[in-house]
């Protein structure tokens, strides 16, 4: 499935008077994959979106579709559309128009475009909807004609600018499976641009960490979650306790004074490392058969578990467990090798 | 408080501000009906001013030139105001406050100040004045307004909405066209608006910037209230009819718009047509331009053209009409309201081919070399001029340059019923007469009231010994405190003849005609002399057409058409017959006519030197800005 | 809409050449004296010492006050205007508004013609008050005709604005007032017309300034003698002839307006916002 990316950024740059937004940015999009650029706000994920959509023009750098240099097309040149953040539909058209706009200025036989139209708006779950004011849909619906509008084009990328922000939480979640399904249904790439760290997990194919205008790890979700390169990552993706240590030999790491077996390979010997231990990994057993003790300083109840503060000799963890102990419980913690992830000081 | 129910009291408040407003409306409408000219008294129902109104051509051309301009302003200005706006909203910072505060100019500064600024601009860019000059300045003040209310709108617009047509295909003319001006649409709608009324109700900056006979309603209406004239209610009804319902309409389209949205046919079908409306509508538009460009060149090349300046109602438009017609040419007429004015004008580059000024700026402009010999040989009722008028002129020694228009003098006009006939022993003197403080007219004129006050105090009208200049400014200055009189201009005679208010320093003509209206009134001419005048027709250095232009002037020396034309204005003629025939028939015994010229203390006005010239304006101005 | 920039430099060209140029050319001609010809020109400020004498400045004072006059009457008589059609429903204020709008679209001349034949001596207003038996003083051609005429002419410009103020307004801050326990008086005092300021502010600025420069409803109503700055400057142009005195009076016109539109600028709360 890897093997053509269709859009490549060669070393991007984007400067804005004297700031630097973006530095150096190598990323290769693939054909029908779901590829969200994960960053805070101001990392410059927006940029990389714009500059592949044509709104903005990279300082320096190449953008390269399916090989051709696409750096000077303007955007209506692009085979690639996209769903900008707060719809943008357009007030003055209702439904039908706003989702037939491309096809109108390609002078598409109007016949055709009612057929699209309404395959789109099937697709999207808007039938019916075809001669509604924009202005009277609700934040969930309009979505959805932006969306309906961007792929009736039949680009080759769609692009989509944190489309899910400006909704609640619950038709989040349902957007959020509701964009994978159609992601699926017309087989195209989509390039997804979001801050929220759980929304990227659930729906990607390849998540791109980005912070302060550098791409700080590509990946799965699942080697991001697990694997985090450093300390960044570690802490924008999920909860974590992170904690300096000595990395032994291989599969060896020493930190809060106590030797643990681990799975990472190919530091060097002693080197100065950091240990990302995610909260949920870190099991709790009787104080009397660990290496680890401590004492429970906190608590509080999450729904499905409990987040527990425990104070050790060194540091507080952080730990969720589903069993339920008192306040001021002496326990113990250990952790399993393969939940041990050893990341260079970054 | 909304919704709640409104009182009697604030409802009453409502209908008397709005009595107010349309108060003049109403009584303009309704006097457009009176048979007479009164617009006081209503005497019976008559269209007969709407039947006169539709065959003045001067007054149609007007309505045309203003609605037209008002058009070609607005739609201009609203596109250049539009992409300016559109493209401001994105420019760096330094020319984004350049342009606003230009822009800020024209809607700040007083209309006076921007008409003045583009009658220099006109005059040094040697423009020559008219159509095109009043439409660039029309443009010229009605964009700032669009750009805005235009502004505003783009400032506040989703701009992700032009990259996402230009995402969706569109390249930026059609995402500028499809969804950025459908976006701003309330605000260039507002622009337009304003815009067009600015236009369509200016007057000041078209006064100052038009020429070569251009008028629009605004002008018309200035000049036309010089006299009397229920034309002009006609025609302000007309328009204020038009507007209503063109206001009317416009708030009640997108009521009917909406009931009809309901049917979905309709809806089919209009989409269609709307898409082809708008070039439907740029193409009449454009064709309405190259109809105007056409007629207006092509009624300057195929025929000659003759261009006149004339003093305010001093001539009968249809013997206007009548030449033009013998002689297959056309006239271009426009109108002046002072020797001065006139000598500005000329000054500002404005170029005309016969003039009729009076005896002393005649002068000036032989002196100055503005005025080309007249060939006598093609004035065939030179004999018919009154000779007293032809020989012996100062201003014009050998008589080369001038063909005597009309003359008379300057008197007062007083009403028998409240001035005491021994006060008239005065003579000016009666003008400082306490008795009729707050009851007299001045006329708005430089030199005759030097004149008076000069003439009063025993010195020459034509003095230039300063001395005697300032102790006639005394006279005028201690006359304005405690006489509180109105200087006015023609309309004298509208005042006089509904008799406002007793005395009034008129021109022997404007005498006549007033008495000849008003049996209540007189006139005399003071024994302490006055001011002898003659206006006459001159050809200018510019005139190509030497012939026509005689022709033209030995036109108004026919005796069936001097007749007519005395007729209309009233003055006395220069032609001995039509003189006669006045003097004998229909004004015999109006002291107004035939002008008393043995008293030796009469004079004729003379050009001065630049520095009394200078010094005198001086004067004036002072005195006419006294407190 | 980066691709838009470029739309506004074709205004940038049209209006030097036309705004900026112009004025330009009046402030030389305030400068210099010569014939009104730029040709034979020499520099001079004795255009603007002229301007001091007392006679002058006494027009610019008369300006000044028919200005503030006009203003302060139009204010008064349209901001209850304003604010009693705001209580309408929408559809009967847009109607209001409308016969509100209509006098401006109709010429000023005409509209200014109009009141001669009400005021004049003889004319409608005095015959009426004659058949009540008031004897009526002369109104044409003084102070109170001039004002009179432009109030009518300007009403329009004040009572729009505020209008708008007034409808823009947030209605749950006067209901919050009152919740905090205002009574009418307080919340029409201390909320509605702070609210509608702006739009005070507006109206009270365009019709100042076109009251102090007018020129046409001065010469109909007021009489030749009838001076105020715009007369002035028409006289000096057209009359007199002297182009250079005439430009000395309209730049001053223009910078003290200028003086009188950032004045404006500072009270107004919108314009602060956006600095």
């Amino acid at each position: 499935m890897k093997e053509h990316p269709i859009i490549e950024l060669k070393n991007i740059t984007k400067n804005f008077g004297d700031q630097q937004v973006l530095r150096g940015i190598d990323l290769n999009i693939y054909e029908n994959e779901f590829l969200t650029l994960l960053g805070p706000s101001g990392c410059g994920k927006t940029t990389i979106l714009r500059i592949i959509g044509g709104f903005e023009e990279a300082s320096d750098g190449q953008v390269l579709f399916n090989g051709d240099d696409i750096a000077k097309l303007p955007p209506y040149k692009r085979e690639v559309n996209t769903v900008f953040q707060k719809y943008a539909l357009f007030p003055f058209l209702n439904v039908y128009e706003n989702v037939a706009f491309g096809l109108h200025l390609k002078n598409v036989d109007e016949d055709v475009i009612i057929n699209k139209v309404d395959k789109m708006l099937t697709m999207v779950g808007l039938k019916g909807y075809e001669k509604r004011d924009v202005t009277s849909l609700s934040g969930g619906q309009q979505q959805r004609v932006a969306i309906a509008r961007a792929l009736i084009n039949e680009p080759k990328v769609l692009l989509l600018d944190e489309p899910l922000g400006a909704l609640d939480a619950k038709l989040r979640k349902d957007m959020q499976i509701e964009l994978k399904k159609i992601q699926k249904e017309v087989g195209i790439t989509f390039v997804f641009v979001t801050h929220d760290q759980e929304e990227a997990l659930t729906m990607s194919d390849t998540i791109v960490v980005m912070n302060d205008g550098i791409v700080q790890q590509i990946g799965s979700p699942i080697d991001i979650y697990n694997e985090p390169q450093n300390r960044f990552v570690a802490e924008f993706i999920g909860e974590s306790n992170i904690i300096e240590g000595t990395m032994i030999r291989d599969c060896l790491v020493k930190f809060d004074g106590i030797e643990w077996e681990c799975v990472d390979k190919g530091f060097r010997e002693n080197e100065e490392i950091e240990v990302v231990l995610r909260p949920e990994d870190m099991d709790v057993i009787p104080a009397t058969d660990a290496k680890l003790c401590g004492k429970i300083v906190s608590k509080v109840f999450m729904g499905v578990h409990y987040e527990y503060m425990v104070e050790t000799a060194n540091r507080q963890y952080k730990v969720h467990t589903t069993e339920n102990y008192e306040l001021g419980t002496e326990i113990g913690l250990t952790i399993d090798p393969y939940d041990i992830q050893v990341m260079h000081i970054g | 408080m909304r919704l709640k129910k409104i009182s009697l009291g604030p409802k009453l408040y409502i209908a008397v501000c709005f009595l107010f407003f349309y108060l003049p409306i109403a009584v303009t409408m309704f006097f457009s009906f009176n048979s007479s000219k009164s617009l006081t008294h209503f005497t019976g129902f008559s269209l007969h001013w709407y039947e006169k109104l539709l065959t003045d051509q001067n007054i149609l051309a007007a309505v045309y030139v203003s609605i037209s301009i008002a058009i070609f302003a607005t739609i201009i200005s609203t596109i250049l105001g539009t992409i300016t706006a559109i493209g401001l909203s994105k420019s760096r910072k330094v020319l984004k406050e350049w342009i606003l505060n230009v822009n800020n100019i024209p809607i700040m500064n007083p209309d006076i100040v921007t008409a003045i600024s583009l009658m220099i601009l006109f005059t040094s860019a040697r423009l020559e004045r008219g159509y095109i000059t009043m439409l660039l300045a029309h443009i010229a003040f009605c964009t700032p307004f669009v750009i805005t209310s235009v502004y505003p709108k783009v400032r506040s617009m989703d701009h992700n909405l032009a990259d996402v047509a230009m995402d969706l295909g569109a390249t930026p003319f059609q995402a500028l066209t499809k969804v950025i001006v459908p976006l701003l649409r309330p605000g260039i709608f507002a622009g337009m608006l304003l815009a067009f009324t600015m236009s369509l109700d200016d007057f000041v900056v078209s006064y100052f910037v038009t020429g070569n006979g251009v008028a629009n309603i605004s002008i018309i209406v200035y000049n036309m209230t010089k006299r009397i004239n229920p034309t002009i209610n006609a025609l302000s009804t007309l328009l204020i009819l038009a507007v209503v319902i063109v206001l009317v309409g416009v708030n009640l389209w997108p009521a009917i718009k909406a009931k009809r949205r309901g049917n979905p046919k309709y809806q089919a079908v209009t989409k269609r047509k709307s898409k082809k409306l708008v070039p439907i509508l740029a193409g009449i538009c454009i064709i309405a331009v190259g109809i105007t460009c056409v007629t207006q060149f092509s009624a300057i090349s195929s025929k000659q053209v003759l261009r006149v300046f004339n003093s305010g109602e001093y001539i009968d438009m249809d013997l206007i009409a009548q030449f033009e017609d013998e002689y297959d040419c056309q006239v271009v007429y426009e109108t002046f309201d002072s020797n001065e004015s006139m000598y500005t004008k000329l000054q500002s580059g404005a170029t005309y081919d016969i003039l009729v000024p009076s005896d002393y700026m005649i002068e000036r402009l032989i002196e100055e070399d503005y005025l080309k010999k007249i060939d006598w040989k093609q004035i065939t009722h030179k004999d018919d001029i009154i000779p007293s008028l032809m020989e012996n002129n100062e201003f014009d020694p050998k008589n080369e340059y001038t063909v005597p228009y009309y003359w008379g003098t300057v008197g007062i006009l007083y009403d028998t019923n409240v001035v005491d006939e021994e006060d008239l022993a005065q003579g000016w003197e009666i003008l400082r007469n306490p008795k009729y403080k707050g009851d007299l007219y001045m006329y708005d004129s430089e030199r005759d009231s030097f004149m008076i006050a000069l003439k009063t105090l025993g010195y020459s009208m034509n003095t230039t010994n300063k001395k005697e200049l300032l102790e006639a400014y005394d006279w005028l200055i201690q006359q304005r405190e405690t006489m509180d009189p109105v200087y006015v201009g023609d309309d004298v005679m509208d005042n006089m003849i509904s008799g406002n208010k007793a005395l009034a320093v008129v021109y022997s003509g404007d005498g006549t005609y007033v008495i000849d209206e008003n049996e209540d009134m007189s006139f005399f001419v003071p024994e302490q002399g006055s001011n002898v005048w003659t206006d006459g027709m001159v050809v200018t250095k510019d005139c190509n057409n030497m012939e026509l232009a005689c022709q033209f002037m030995d036109f108004f020396l026919d005796k069936e058409v001097a007749i007519q034309n005395t007729e209309y204005i009233g003055y006395d003629s220069a032609v001995q017959s039509v003189y006669d025939y006045y003097r004998e028939g229909d004004y015999a015994g109006n002291p107004g006519c035939g002008p008393d010229t043995s008293n030796p203390l009469n004079e004729v006005f003379r050009n001065q030197p630049q520095k009394i010239k200078a010094f005198t304006a001086n004067l004036w101005t002072k005195i006419k800005s006294h407190k | 809409m980066r691709h838009f920039k470029g739309l506004a430099y074709p205004y940038v060209a049209w209006s030097f050449a036309l705004i900026a140029l112009p004025l330009l050319l009046i402030v030389l001609y305030a400068v210099t004296s010569g014939d009104n010809s730029l040709i034979t020109i020499h520099f001079t400020l004795d255009n603007f010492r002229k301007i001091g004498d007392p006679v002058y400045m006494n027009v610019f004072a008369k300006s000044l006050e028919i200005g503030l006059i006009v203003t302060l009457i139009c204010l008064v008589m349209a901001y209850p205007l304003a604010y009693i059609i705001s209580w309408f429903n929408d559809e009967i204020q847009s109607i209001l508004i409308l016969v509100v709008t209509i006098p401006m679209w109709i010429n000023t001349l005409l509209r200014t013609y109009a009141w001669v034949s009400l005021l004049s001596d003889n004319g409608l207003i005095s015959q009426l008050l004659g058949i009540v038996g008031i004897h009526a003083p002369a109104m044409m051609y003084t102070n109170f005709a001039v004002i009179i005429g432009l109030v009518c002419d300007l009403l329009p410009f004040m009572v729009i604005p505020i209008h708008t103020s007034l409808t823009k307004m947030d209605y749950s801050l006067v209901e919050a007032a009152k919740d905090l326990g205002a009574n009418n008086f307080q919340t029409f005092r201390k909320v509605i017309l702070k609210l509608s300021l702006p739009g005070v502010i507006n109206g009270v600025t365009l019709v100042f300034l076109c009251s102090i420069s007018s020129f046409v409803v001065p010469v109909l109503l007021g009489g030749r003698q009838y001076m105020l700055i715009g007369n002035l400057i028409e006289q000096q142009f057209i009359s007199i002839g002297d182009w250079n005195f005439g430009s000395a009076i309209s730049v001053l016109l223009a910078i003290a307006i200028l003086i009188v539109m950032s004045l404006m600028r500072r009270i107004d709360p919108d314009e602060k916002g956006e600095k």
